[in-house]
């Protein structure tokens, strides 16, 4: 109980260190909203009219910036996170998050996990039976693989799937820009197809790392003395294998796997960007892109948030998992 | 011009391949299929246009005319304007909401006849309330004056009374009517007058807007926005088109994809190595991307920057410059080469003084006098000037141009360093002239080179050296050229043609910034199914889709060929 009271209090702490430094970091960033506006609109409006109607969605540069940094961290715990003051001016922060949450959520959030279960699968198994045929095929291609530059394997993809075959598979866009949201058969089949190429991606260079370390752990495993014991006792080679063996194997995995789904929320910016898939990732690239205080805040705001919260629960489950952290507690 | 085009490019690089490899190349026809349905006269109605134009993010479904993330998705379509100015065609006029208008003796003051009969979308009558409701809205709600009318413009009232609506000015206004009466879209009062929308009309998020124009939103996803036409439009059996999707692509890569394999007939971005990548893929398929304004090179001439503010070294920046090979190699010749009068031909054509270009001797590239130049301030092509030019991060046909331009320096005794910047950062330096050279397209055009000469030159757009100057980033001050660009409001249509010409006549001689080459409305455009589009021989609007209120014109030009 100690121990996670304690990573508790570590918790808020690393939360409220993150908040400031996103408070203070955009605006030491070079560029200023008012010109990034002037540049998207092509010079043809007014400067002061920018910059009057930047102020009507709540731009105050020249308040003073402990007043603006003590409404910050109200708001961001309020969840009144201001408007876009960039490329999707006027429109509520909240609602531009929740547009593109579930896309990513959705498309990186099941492939990450995804990835996680079947590369530590195959780890196990090919682990297991070292020298296997799994084992001499699996492990080596998808270190390769997982090598790739994503963006690369996008590419490549589209040109195989998309372009070679004469559009097989949709490279771009969530769903069918013609069809109705909605509940229909359409519509669902339009997401899925929609997500197959960048779902591959991910999963083709992601997966080797689990697979590898996996294995990796499985072998240490499997020299220790509690696997000779329980070989001794007679127990059957499945028990021995997921009971003993891969339940402590996975132990250093699943720090890895918290971080991997705490970067789930920032989205694969690049995945996103080459499918034009209108997930969190490319509402991040655009919102620094046009210098959209309101919009990076809460998004860095959700991603430390994210990955804390993994921390978080991979602590406890690392408690729950292995008997010796909760004796250290 | 967004800084996408790496990614872009390395699709394309990738899919040129395959284009080769695997497709028949075909070659563009000599005749645009569209040439003999030309003629004017009415079509059957019917038809779908998709439109790709780059749109960096999701549709936020507001079309809030006054809202300038959004506003191009509205004015065009749903919004119209009193007037519409052709830039590409000597600014001729198309009556649009105002019949006809009317100035005083001194352009102080103009009269709009307002046109009758015209309904908005929700039925109720247009009138000449509405108009100067617009303006007044405007004057009372400062951010929505986009193009400071009641402020720079001097505009002092706007009134109604019958169907007349009169603006009066402080001062002659003649430059201000491009934006009063071609780039404001005239509201209905019986909206934007009360509730939400009258308290704030800026933020006010206008999700089913009531306009007088050939569509309607219906309906507006994030993903796409579907245009559907306005049965009962103004203009008789127009538009002929019956819908319009505008799907959100958030990079220019898929945007290019889905114009090359006709899924989209509209396209507004550059396409790199168009030829192979869009031309070829069917007969269909043309582009045609008029120049309007420069890309140049901005010398700081602050006189702190010695160098670039000595005018014999920017001369001779100047004349080293091969522009044609800057074109070609560059951007692929889809940009033409500019000049240094910085009159946008053939656009301009009118405005154009070929004989004072020659005169000053850059007619042509001329390294000897460039190195003559360069050697009387003590530099060769062995004991080279170092200079940095400063250009944004990701704009690869940027980088390519200043490639060309390097080694065309290099031989005349310059040494060009270019520091690629993040575009944030590259815009402050420019604009508070933290930089010695600068490579940047102006971004104002008008119906005029007025317009673009006026951002460039006039000292009232420049400031001090680390204060934001508004567009004249040089810091060129000369009270002539000032004087000039002053007189020309009041001046009349020949007037104004001489003094555009004398204005240019300084571009030659004080160099003050160096076009290298044009920058185009982009536009590609298929014919398969869709006919009537603005082409090099009929140039009746704007092509691209992201300039407003041209898009109006082009979706009542438009039809479809199969409903015929």
């Amino acid at each position: 109980m100690r121990f996670i009271l304690r990573r508790l209090g570590f918790f808020l702490l690393t939360l409220w260190a993150a908040l400031t430094l996103n408070f203070f970091i955009p605006r030491f960033m070079p560029g200023d909203p008012v010109d990034a506006l002037v540049v998207r609109t092509r010079g043809r409006v007014s400067r002061d009219a920018l910059e009057q109607m930047l102020t009507s969605f709540g731009f105050k540069p020249d308040q003073n910036v402990v007043v603006q940094y003590v409404d910050y961290l109200g708001h961001m715990f309020t969840g009144n996170w201001g408007r876009s003051i960039g490329q999707t001016l006027g429109e509520p922060v909240t609602k531009l998050i929740g547009g593109a949450l579930p896309w990513t959520l959705g498309l990186v959030g099941i492939t990450t996990v995804l990835a996680f279960v079947l590369g530590t699968l195959i780890g196990t198994v090919s682990g297991w039976r070292r020298g296997g045929a799994l084992d001499a095929i699996l492990p080596p291609i998808f270190v390769i693989t997982s090598a790739l530059p994503y963006f690369w394997v996008g590419l490549l993809l589209i040109l195989v799937f998309s372009q070679g075959t004469g559009g097989w598979l949709p490279a771009n866009f969530n769903y069918d820009t013609t069809i109705v949201p909605g509940f229909s058969p359409g519509f669902v089949g339009s997401v899925l197809s929609h997500a197959v190429l960048p779902a591959a991606t991910l999963l083709i260079t992601t997966i080797g790392g689990w697979i590898l370390t996996m294995r990796n752990n499985m072998i240490t495993t499997l020299a220790e003395d509690y696997v000779r014991m329980a070989r001794a006792k007679g127990l059957g080679s499945r028990r021995i294998m997921y009971g003993y063996a891969a339940r402590n194997a996975i132990l250093p995995n699943l720090a890895g796997f918290a971080m991997s789904l705490g970067f789930v929320i920032s989205g694969a910016i690049l995945i996103e960007y080459v499918f034009n898939y209108p997930g969190i990732g490319y509402l991040l690239y655009n919102a620094v892109q046009n210098v959209d205080y309101p919009l990076m805040q809460a998004l860095f705001m959700l991603f430390t948030v994210a990955v804390l919260v993994a921390l978080l629960a991979v602590d406890i489950a690392t408690v729950w998992l292995d008997p010796r952290a909760r004796a250290k507690g | 011009m967004r800084p996408t085009r790496i990614l872009a490019a390395a699709v394309i690089g990738v899919l040129a391949v395959t284009a080769t490899a695997c497709s028949e190349t075909k070659h563009k026809g000599g005749s645009d299929s569209n040439d003999a349905t030309q003629s004017s006269g009415p079509k059957k109605k019917g038809g779908t246009v998709t439109i790709a134009n780059t749109a960096g993010q999701t549709w936020t479904c507001n079309f809030n005319p006054f809202n300038p993330a959004v506003y191009n998705t509205s004015i065009g379509f749903v919004y119209e304007p009193l007037i519409y100015v052709n830039t590409l065609k000597n600014q001729a006029e198309t009556p649009m909401l105002a019949k006809s208008y009317k100035w005083n003796a001194d352009k102080t003051q103009i009269d709009f006849t307002i046109r009758s009969g015209v309904k908005w979308n929700d039925g109720k009558p247009l009138t000449a309330k509405d108009v100067a409701f617009t303006f007044n809205l405007m004057k009372r709600v400062k951010s929505t004056d986009l193009y400071a009318l009641w402020t720079t413009a001097g505009l002092q009232s706007a009134t109604a009374s019958g169907d007349r609506v009169t603006l009066k000015f402080e001062k002659a206004a003649q430059p201000y009517f491009y934006a009063f009466a071609h780039q404001v879209a005239i509201v209905p009062e019986h909206v934007f007058g009360t509730g939400a929308a009258a308290a704030h009309p800026d933020t006010w998020v206008d999700k089913k807007p009531v306009g007088t124009g050939p569509f309607e939103v219906d309906p507006c996803s994030p993903n796409n926005i579907q245009y559907t036409a306005n049965p009962d439009y103004w203009q008789q059996g127009k538009p002929y088109i019956q819908k319009v999707e505008y799907p959100a692509y958030l990079d220019n890569g898929p945007a290019n994809l889905d114009l090359a394999n006709g899924k989209a007939q509209w396209g507004s971005q550059f396409i790199p190595g168009i030829k192979q990548f869009y031309l070829d893929k069917s007969a269909d398929n043309h582009t045609w991307s008029p120049p309007v304004q420069n890309v140049s090179i901005h010398p700081n001439l602050d006189p702190s920057h010695k160098m670039t503010s000595n005018l014999k070294v920017r001369q001779a920046i100047s004349l080293a410059i091969d522009r044609d090979k800057v074109s070609k190699i560059g951007v692929g010749g889809q940009e033409p080469a500019a000049n240094q009068s910085g009159i946008v031909t053939p656009t301009f054509d009118k405005y154009y003084d070929k004989a004072a270009v020659e005169k000053a001797g850059f007619d042509r590239p001329d390294p000897a006098r460039a190195k003559k130049l360069m050697s009387g301030l003590g530099y060769s092509p062995s004991k080279p000037l170092k200079l940095k030019i400063i250009t944004i991060t990701g704009y690869t046909d940027w980088d390519a141009s200043l490639n060309v331009i390097k080694q065309n320096l290099k031989a005349v005794g310059i040494d060009l360093t270019v520091q690629d910047l993040a575009q944030q950062t590259m815009v402050g330096k420019l604009y508070t002239g933290d930089y010695d050279l600068a490579y940047y397209s102006q971004q104002t055009s008008g119906p005029t080179p007025y317009y673009e000469l006026r951002q460039v030159l006039h000292s009232a757009n420049t400031a001090p050296l680390g204060k934001n100057a508004a567009s004249n980033w040089e810091r060129y001050k000369n009270p002539k050229v000032d004087q000039l660009l002053n007189d020309y409001a009041s001046a009349s249509e020949t007037e104004q043609v001489a003094i555009v010409k004398q204005v240019a006549q300084y571009m030659l001689d004080d160099v003050p910034v160096i076009p290298v080459v044009e920058a185009v409305d982009w536009f590609q455009y298929n014919t398969k199914d869709i006919a009537g589009w603005p082409t090099e021989d009929n140039p009746y609007a704007q092509p691209a889709a992201y300039n407003f209120p041209d898009t109006g014109q082009v979706l009542t030009h438009l039809y479809s060929k199969s409903a015929q």
